[in-house]
């Protein structure tokens, strides 16, 4: 049952990424030029998902937009990460007062809703991938510092800490060859927790308006071009509202099933 | 359906993917349920009107907004003259008028029981001090101020008798005077005219609920027949699936124009609803830069007209419904001809016409938009087109108030696209400060000529000629008329068919 968890959520996500980088080199057709004559088809051949109202294969949209859900996964997570990891170390290594100063500062971000933050930065820099990425990254560094926090604390408890401290090395190297290494698997779970929410963060900010402008396509601003069709072709709405589900699914199910995996008190015995 | 599924016991996958979908469907979904929950209990005899721009504010002297006279303009201020349902002008507050045979006296005889909503009676004090109170206003919008330079002064030559002074004959005047720059105040007006109204008209401003509706009451002491409805609403929606909803779900008696074309089907049942198909004076107008250095070349803006296949663009983005027009004239106005075909689509005699003009190795250009329905999908099919001739287009969606203050106040941007819904607005390309920079003297020279040609006939016939002159000249990129399309109950009679005007005229509206 574990391993099937895992495995789906392996498969979804090598999908969705198979999917990314085909789409850096290859599209059935072009994503963004106009077809007059040839909007709301159905599916079939040679558009196999159909038209959008503007003539355009959903199909090529729906590569392009994996590529940007993941180019927004990978840059806000990968932010989010360089800076809480350290974050929660220093805060969990120092304790004292460092540690409530770093702490109640994630409490404050925390504590500010993404969205007003994208608002924010799409009205001073004008909607971009770049604005999404970096709202959705500063709105979950919380989470990350969190995580390492806690774990670090764990860490530092033990007795091979305790050890190296007693052997005179360094607060640096302790958290170097000690705590990081203990922490990585947390992160690595964290991480792809954390990529399932960057995609639906993003598909619900360009679904607004707020992140990739037009003609670029992505899963959320495609969900909002559909919308006005949904009485007359509702399939229009499916497709990438399809695709967000699976792919959310598909890191959801990553996130536990490593998480299962690599904690060995939950491992099942065989 | 999302809260219910997270509180079921089950752990794992089933639970993250009743989850997930379920957000996914409440995205989807959001569109088909209406925003707000029904009032059941409404006045005894109300109105619903859905639009799409919500007003800034309900003062029309100091803001430009076509949404301000859409509620205001002969329902709570009343003019002179006003513009029937054929294009034609028709007493209002005057009963009649006279003209000088040089065209520049005009005097108005008015309507001795015409009085405004404080008791207060419009005479010809009261006219006289709107239009010295106009002339006197240093903050007034930029059109008013260019409509209103022809005046030069009103006189009292009565009680009920107002003579206005023109500083040379003007062909347009009088339509002005219909409009928004003839709408009077109420002179001992003193509360605030960004909330309050002090107006002449049937209704009167009860409310302003920002970001939602407007709310209209019945001036109870009304001169004229009196109002038919004790409250109007007019509720604003961005998202015209909503307000489509909204009307499926019976919020509302009336959509005033539909912003989502394709979805015209959903109101096929006459016995529910009924559709009115009509004309507007909304010219969809993607606007050029002329500040712009490239976009200040004839060449360049010949070749951007003739990349963009507006019938395509029509069918793709309206559903194919509205009119071509080619240049700043609707079928309605009588200098109207269909300047579709002139830099026609050829997006080869484009890449030549770049090429000449010393941009084949491609030019980029900024399109910034208001978010609105018309204008973001024309944008996108646009942006696609010209694409395809080598020029690179950055679509930039603003909302309407940022829109109104950095590309139509500041002039910052390359292209635009907005629907200008004034009435026999092409004077607004002779004036150099309006957003669009166009300062080409000739035409200038042309719309003046007309303007104050001698005859009706002359007038029109000048008219013609500047409309072509902008049409030759690609001084825009016209992309079509929209078309008046208003959904409303079965039970409402007597909306206008074409717009013709600025305002939603609710005198002509009853309800069974």
């Amino acid at each position: 049952m574990k391993r099937a968890q895992l495995l789906t959520g392996l498969v979804l996500v090598a999908l969705v990424v198979l999917t990314a980088v085909v789409a850096v080199f290859w599209t059935p057709f072009d994503p963004i030029r106009v077809v007059p004559g040839q909007r709301l088809l159905g599916p079939g051949w040679p558009h196999v998902l159909g038209t959008d109202g503007f003539g355009i294969d959903i199909a090529s949209r729906l590569m392009v937009g994996a590529r940007t859900v993941l180019l927004v996964g990978i840059i806000s997570v990968g932010l989010s990460a360089v800076v809480g990891v350290p974050l929660g170390l220093l805060a969990g290594q120092a304790g004292g007062w460092v540690d409530e100063v770093v702490m109640r500062l994630a409490d404050i971000v925390y504590a500010f809703p993404a969205l007003l933050l994208a608002i924010l930065l799409a009205s001073v820099f004008g909607a971009s991938t770049l604005t999404a990425m970096a709202a959705i990254g500063v709105a979950t560094i919380p989470a990350f510092a969190r995580v390492a926090r806690a774990g670090t604390l764990e860490v530092m408890a033990s007795d091979f800490v305790l050890a190296a401290r007693a052997s005179g090395t360094s607060r640096w190297g302790i958290a170097r060859r000690h705590v990081l290494p203990n922490i990585a698997p947390l992160i690595g779970v964290q991480a792809s927790v954390g990529f399932a929410m960057a995609i639906l963060a993003e598909a619900a900010l360009s679904y607004l308006g707020l992140a990739t402008p037009r003609p670029n396509p992505t899963w959320g601003n495609m969900l909002r071009d559909a919308q006005q069709f949904l009485f007359v072709a509702p399939l229009q709405a499916l497709w990438p509202g399809l695709a967000i589900a699976l792919a959310v699914l598909g890191f959801n199910l990553l996130g536990d099933g490593l998480r299962d995996y690599l904690d060995p008190r939950l491992r099942e015995v065989p | 359906m999302h809260a219910v599924s997270s509180r079921r016991p089950h752990r794992g996958p089933i639970r993250a993917l009743a989850a997930v979908l379920g957000l996914a469907l409440a995205i989807v979904l959001a569109a088909c349920t209406p925003s707000s929950p029904q009032s059941t209990e409404k006045p005894l005899r109300a109105l619903a009107v859905g639009a799409t721009l919500e007003p800034a504010s309900m003062d029309p002297w100091h803001n430009t907004a076509a949404s301000i006279p859409q509620v205001l303009l002969y329902n709570v201020y009343e003019t002179l003259v006003k513009v029937d349902t054929n294009g034609e002008i028709k007493p209002l507050l005057a009963q009649a008028w006279e003209v000088s045979a040089d065209r520049r006296v005009y005097t108005f005889h008015l309507n001795p029981a015409a009085k405004f909503a404080s008791g207060a009676p419009v005479d010809a004090a009261a006219v006289v001090a709107n239009i010295t109170r106009l002339k006197g206003d240093t903050r007034l919008t930029e059109t008013l101020r260019a409509q209103l330079a022809v005046v030069a002064g009103a006189q009292a030559s009565g009680n009920n008798q107002v003579q206005i002074t023109l500083l040379r004959p003007s062909t347009m005047w009088l339509y002005d005077m219909s409009s928004t720059l003839g709408m009077m105040l109420d002179p001992s007006a003193t509360g605030d005219l960004n909330t309050t109204s002090a107006g002449s008209g049937p209704y009167a401003v009860k409310a302003h609920n920002q970001g939602q509706s407007v709310v209209l009451a019945a001036n109870t002491a009304y001169w004229g027949n009196p109002p038919r409805f004790d409250e109007v609403t007019f509720r604003y929606f961005t998202d015209p699936n909503a307000m489509n909803a909204a009307m499926l779900g019976g919020d509302l008696d009336v959509i005033s124009n539909l912003q989502a074309p394709d979805a015209l089907s959903q109101f096929a049942d006459t016995t529910q609803f009924t559709t009115i198909s009509g004309t507007t004076n909304g010219e969809v107008v993607l606007g050029v830069n002329h500040d712009n250095k490239a976009l200040a070349k004839l060449e360049v803006r010949q070749a951007l007209t003739r990349a963009i296949d507006r019938r395509a663009l029509l069918d793709t983005v309206w559903n194919g419904q509205g009119t071509l027009i080619g240049s700043m004239a609707v079928p309605t106005d009588p200098w109207y001809e269909d300047l579709s075909a002139t830099n026609a689509y050829d997006p080869d005699a484009a890449k030549a016409l770049l090429k000449e003009a010393g941009y084949s190795s491609g030019l980029s250009l900024r399109l910034r938009v208001p978010v609105v329905p018309y204008a973001v999908k024309s944008a996108q099919f646009v942006a696609s087109q010209l694409r395809d001739v080598g020029v690179k287009v950055t679509i930039e969606e603003l909302d309407f108030t940022r829109w109104l203050d950095e590309v139509f106040t500041k002039g910052d941007y390359d292209m635009t696209i907005v629907a200008h819904v004034e009435a026999r607005d092409l004077g607004k390309f002779a004036n150099p400060k309006y957003y669009w920079h166009y300062g080409d003297e000739k035409f200038a020279a042309l719309y003046d000529a007309a303007d104050q040609a001698p005859t009706e006939e002359q007038a029109d016939a000048g008219m013609k000629a500047a409309v072509r002159y902008l049409a030759d000249d690609a001084a825009a990129i016209w992309l079509f008329a929209l078309p008046n399309l208003v959904i409303t109950k079965a039970t409402i009679s007597g909306v206008a068919q074409n717009a013709t005007t600025l305002s939603f005229d609710l005198t002509t509206i009853t309800s069974r």
